[in-house]
């Protein structure tokens, strides 16, 4: 409202952070310091941009609730581009419905978005999808278009709807192209790219076929039993058997898919599902046991028979059994795979559906994590681990643009 | 901090009248002026400050009929010859026929300025966050006197001898009249919802020009008579 800050303002508008910083450098009330936060956020300087928008958040009076619930919605952003998940979702929403009360609708979708994204950051695709659902797309700006049709398209990913997330894709494609923002259109055909990527691999018969997202739906979609080693789970026709928390009866079903229609050797099946070399009476026992358990789990889709020499899997309808790995072998590529599902897991739950020690799995996720391949939420015992996003989010085309109090 | 400086105005033991402001015109909002920081009356036009250009209104017909490409964030002012703007931390003179800058003072809140007029002899500058008014000496930028009023300060104008200040804190918007002296409220003209005055001017007959921030427009609103 005062001279600096408009002049400032429309520094900024242009594209001249500096030239905002050189204005309002100085000044310590609410308005220069939203401004300053802005320009820092947009210089890439996270904390202190936060720190600065907090700081005029609280400095906005009683009555000037816009001006703060801007703030409170750039600080949000710049929280969300620092992968910080500890804000409250309330004071965000609270905002919002202030923006939405003042009919600030663009902040107020903003807003809305911003919170699908860190749902989304968390693993909870569920809540990510409704929120996103509720949006109100009409009034929303190009670049908003496009960060939603993009969380639209990872939510679509990581439950492998791939023409649902292609066609979300092209539609953020065409919006990243209405805004004319180089930046965006680069992070639409990074997050696409996704798409023609080896996914996995189709293992059959001893043949082995690196497979696209798109063929990796396909497959799971025929008829036929697909055991799912990047997510630990047989696929039978529409029906998904989760058997990420019991390692053994997964291992048995490996074997038994890699070696269909051939049968697999009593040895060799007890050598992998229990890891015994030398195996007496009574490992024989155990895997007539185990072998029991997966025969009445997968009794509708198909059954195990005994042969001379060990066990034999038939489908009852026709169809192959395949079996689907990650696209590269090893503990790295297995947990990268797990985590593929997009939702949140425990160090724990990670170490008992690949079978391997906690502290093993510690290990790789610690490396993985060094190289952004996967990242944790939460401290000590309620640390998760995710996949990073598919979308890096260009945080600086996003925060409200005018902030001066109005 | 608002309540506090109230309680010592005499005014809050005689509250001033309040009346709801009577919009009489709405002008703009103009291509390429997405909003309005100053606004002042030359005699036959609305000169409007929208950031990059200052935009000459016919009053009559609501149309543009020329414009000054000058840097203009605050408040604008005609003293009979020259226009005065606000631009980031200074005034500049302006020569209306050419554009011209003809010379700069300092402000007087070194970029913390909002509103700007012209009147005997003095330029009266508003402060916005500060909540003040104050008389400049048009040639050097000397302080000649503070008015402290309880509200943030938008624009200014004297119209007949009275002197007249826009407010604009959220969503209040008012125009104040306020004793030149004492700073203490004598009228209050309250604005609609949605509506704010970032500039002010008097046309110096029944009418207040006020600038209406980022919505881009003019409004007219009627002055009440003199008592």
């Amino acid at each position: 409202m005062d001279s600096l800050i408009n002049a400032a303002a429309r520094a900024l508008a242009g594209g001249d952070a500096l030239g905002a910083l050189k204005r309002v450098a100085l000044r310590d009330d609410p308005s220069a310091l939203a401004l300053r936060g802005i320009a820092m956020a947009q210089l890439g300087e996270h904390p202190r941009a936060r720190e600065l928008l907090q700081r005029a958040a609280r400095g906005f009076g009683a009555h000037e609730e816009l001006a703060r619930a801007r703030c409170i919605v750039a600080e949000a952003e710049v929280a969300l581009a620092m992968r910080d998940l500890r804000g409250s979702p309330r004071t965000l929403a609270t905002a919002a419905g202030t923006l939405e009360a003042r009919a600030d609708l663009a902040n107020a979708l903003q807003a809305r978005l911003i919170a699908v994204r860190r749902l989304l950051l968390l693993g909870r695709l569920e809540e990510a999808a409704a929120a996103l659902t509720r949006l109100d797309a009409r009034d929303m700006s190009p670049s908003l278009t496009a960060v939603a049709e993009l969380a639209a398209a990872e939510l679509a990913l990581r439950s492998l709807r791939i023409s649902a997330a292609q066609a979300a894709f092209e539609r953020a494609h065409q919006a990243a192209t209405r805004a004319c923002v180089p930046a965006l259109l680069a992070e639409v055909a990074e997050a696409r790219a996704t798409l023609d990527r080896p996914a996995a691999r189709r293992c059959a018969g001893g043949v082995e076929q690196a497979l696209r997202l798109d063929e990796v739906a396909a497959l799971m979609a025929s008829s036929g039993l697909v055991v799912d080693a990047c997510r630990r789970g047989l696929h039978a026709g529409a029906t998904w058997l989760p058997l990420a928390r019991r390692p053994v009866l997964f291992a048995l079903a490996r074997a038994l898919a890699e070696a269909w229609p051939a049968d697999v050797d009593r040895q060799a099946l007890i050598a992998c599902a229990f890891r015994i070399r030398r195996p007496d009476e009574t490992h024989r026992a155990r895997l007539r046991v185990e072998i029991g358990r997966l025969r009445a789990l997968i009794s509708p889709y198909a059954h195990i028979e005994a042969s001379a020499r060990g066990f034999v899997l038939k489908l009852h309808e026709g169809g192959d059994a395949v079996v689907l790995a990650p696209p590269v072998d090893g503990e790295q590529a297995a947990l990268v795979a797990l985590l593929s599902d997009g939702v949140p897991w425990s160090t724990s739950a990670l170490a008992l559906a690949l079978g391997a020690s906690q502290r093993t799995v510690q290990r790789a996720l610690a490396e993985l994590e060094t190289g952004g391949r996967v990242r944790s939420v939460g401290r000590t015992r309620a640390r998760r681990w995710l996949s990073p996003p598919l979308a890096g989010f260009t945080t600086i085309l996003l925060l409200p643009a005018a902030l001066p109090p109005e | 901090m608002t309540r506090k400086t109230q309680d010592h105005h005499p005014a809050s033991v005689h509250p001033a009248p309040v009346h709801a402001a009577e919009i009489v015109r709405e002008y703009g909002p103009y291509p390429g002026a997405d909003r309005v920081n100053g606004v002042t009356h030359d005699g036959h036009h609305v000169w409007a400050a929208t950031g990059t250009q200052l935009v000459a209104i016919d009053p009559e017909n609501g149309q543009p009929t020329r414009s000054l490409d000058c840097a203009c964030d605050a408040g604008t002012a005609f003293d009979g010859t020259h226009l005065y703007q606000i631009a980031e931390a200074r005034i500049d003179k302006i020569d209306p026929a050419t554009g011209q800058v003809l010379a700069s003072i300092p402000a007087p809140g070194h970029g913390s300025d909002s509103g700007l007029t012209w009147a005997e002899g003095s330029l009266w500058v508003g402060q916005y966050r500060d909540r003040k008014i104050y008389q400049i000496d048009p040639m050097t930028g000397a302080v000649l006197r503070t008015i402290e009023t309880n509200r943030y300060v938008t624009g200014v104008t004297w119209a007949e001898g009275e002197l007249w200040h826009g407010t604009w804190e959220g969503d209040e918007s008012e125009i104040r009249r306020i004793d030149p002296h004492s700073g203490a409220v004598l009228e209050r003209l309250q604005m609609p919802a949605g509506t704010g005055v970032s500039g002010l001017e008097s046309d110096g007959a029944q009418l207040f020009y006020c600038g209406g921030g980022p919505s881009g427009k003019v409004r007219a609103v009627r002055r009440p008579k003199t008592r």
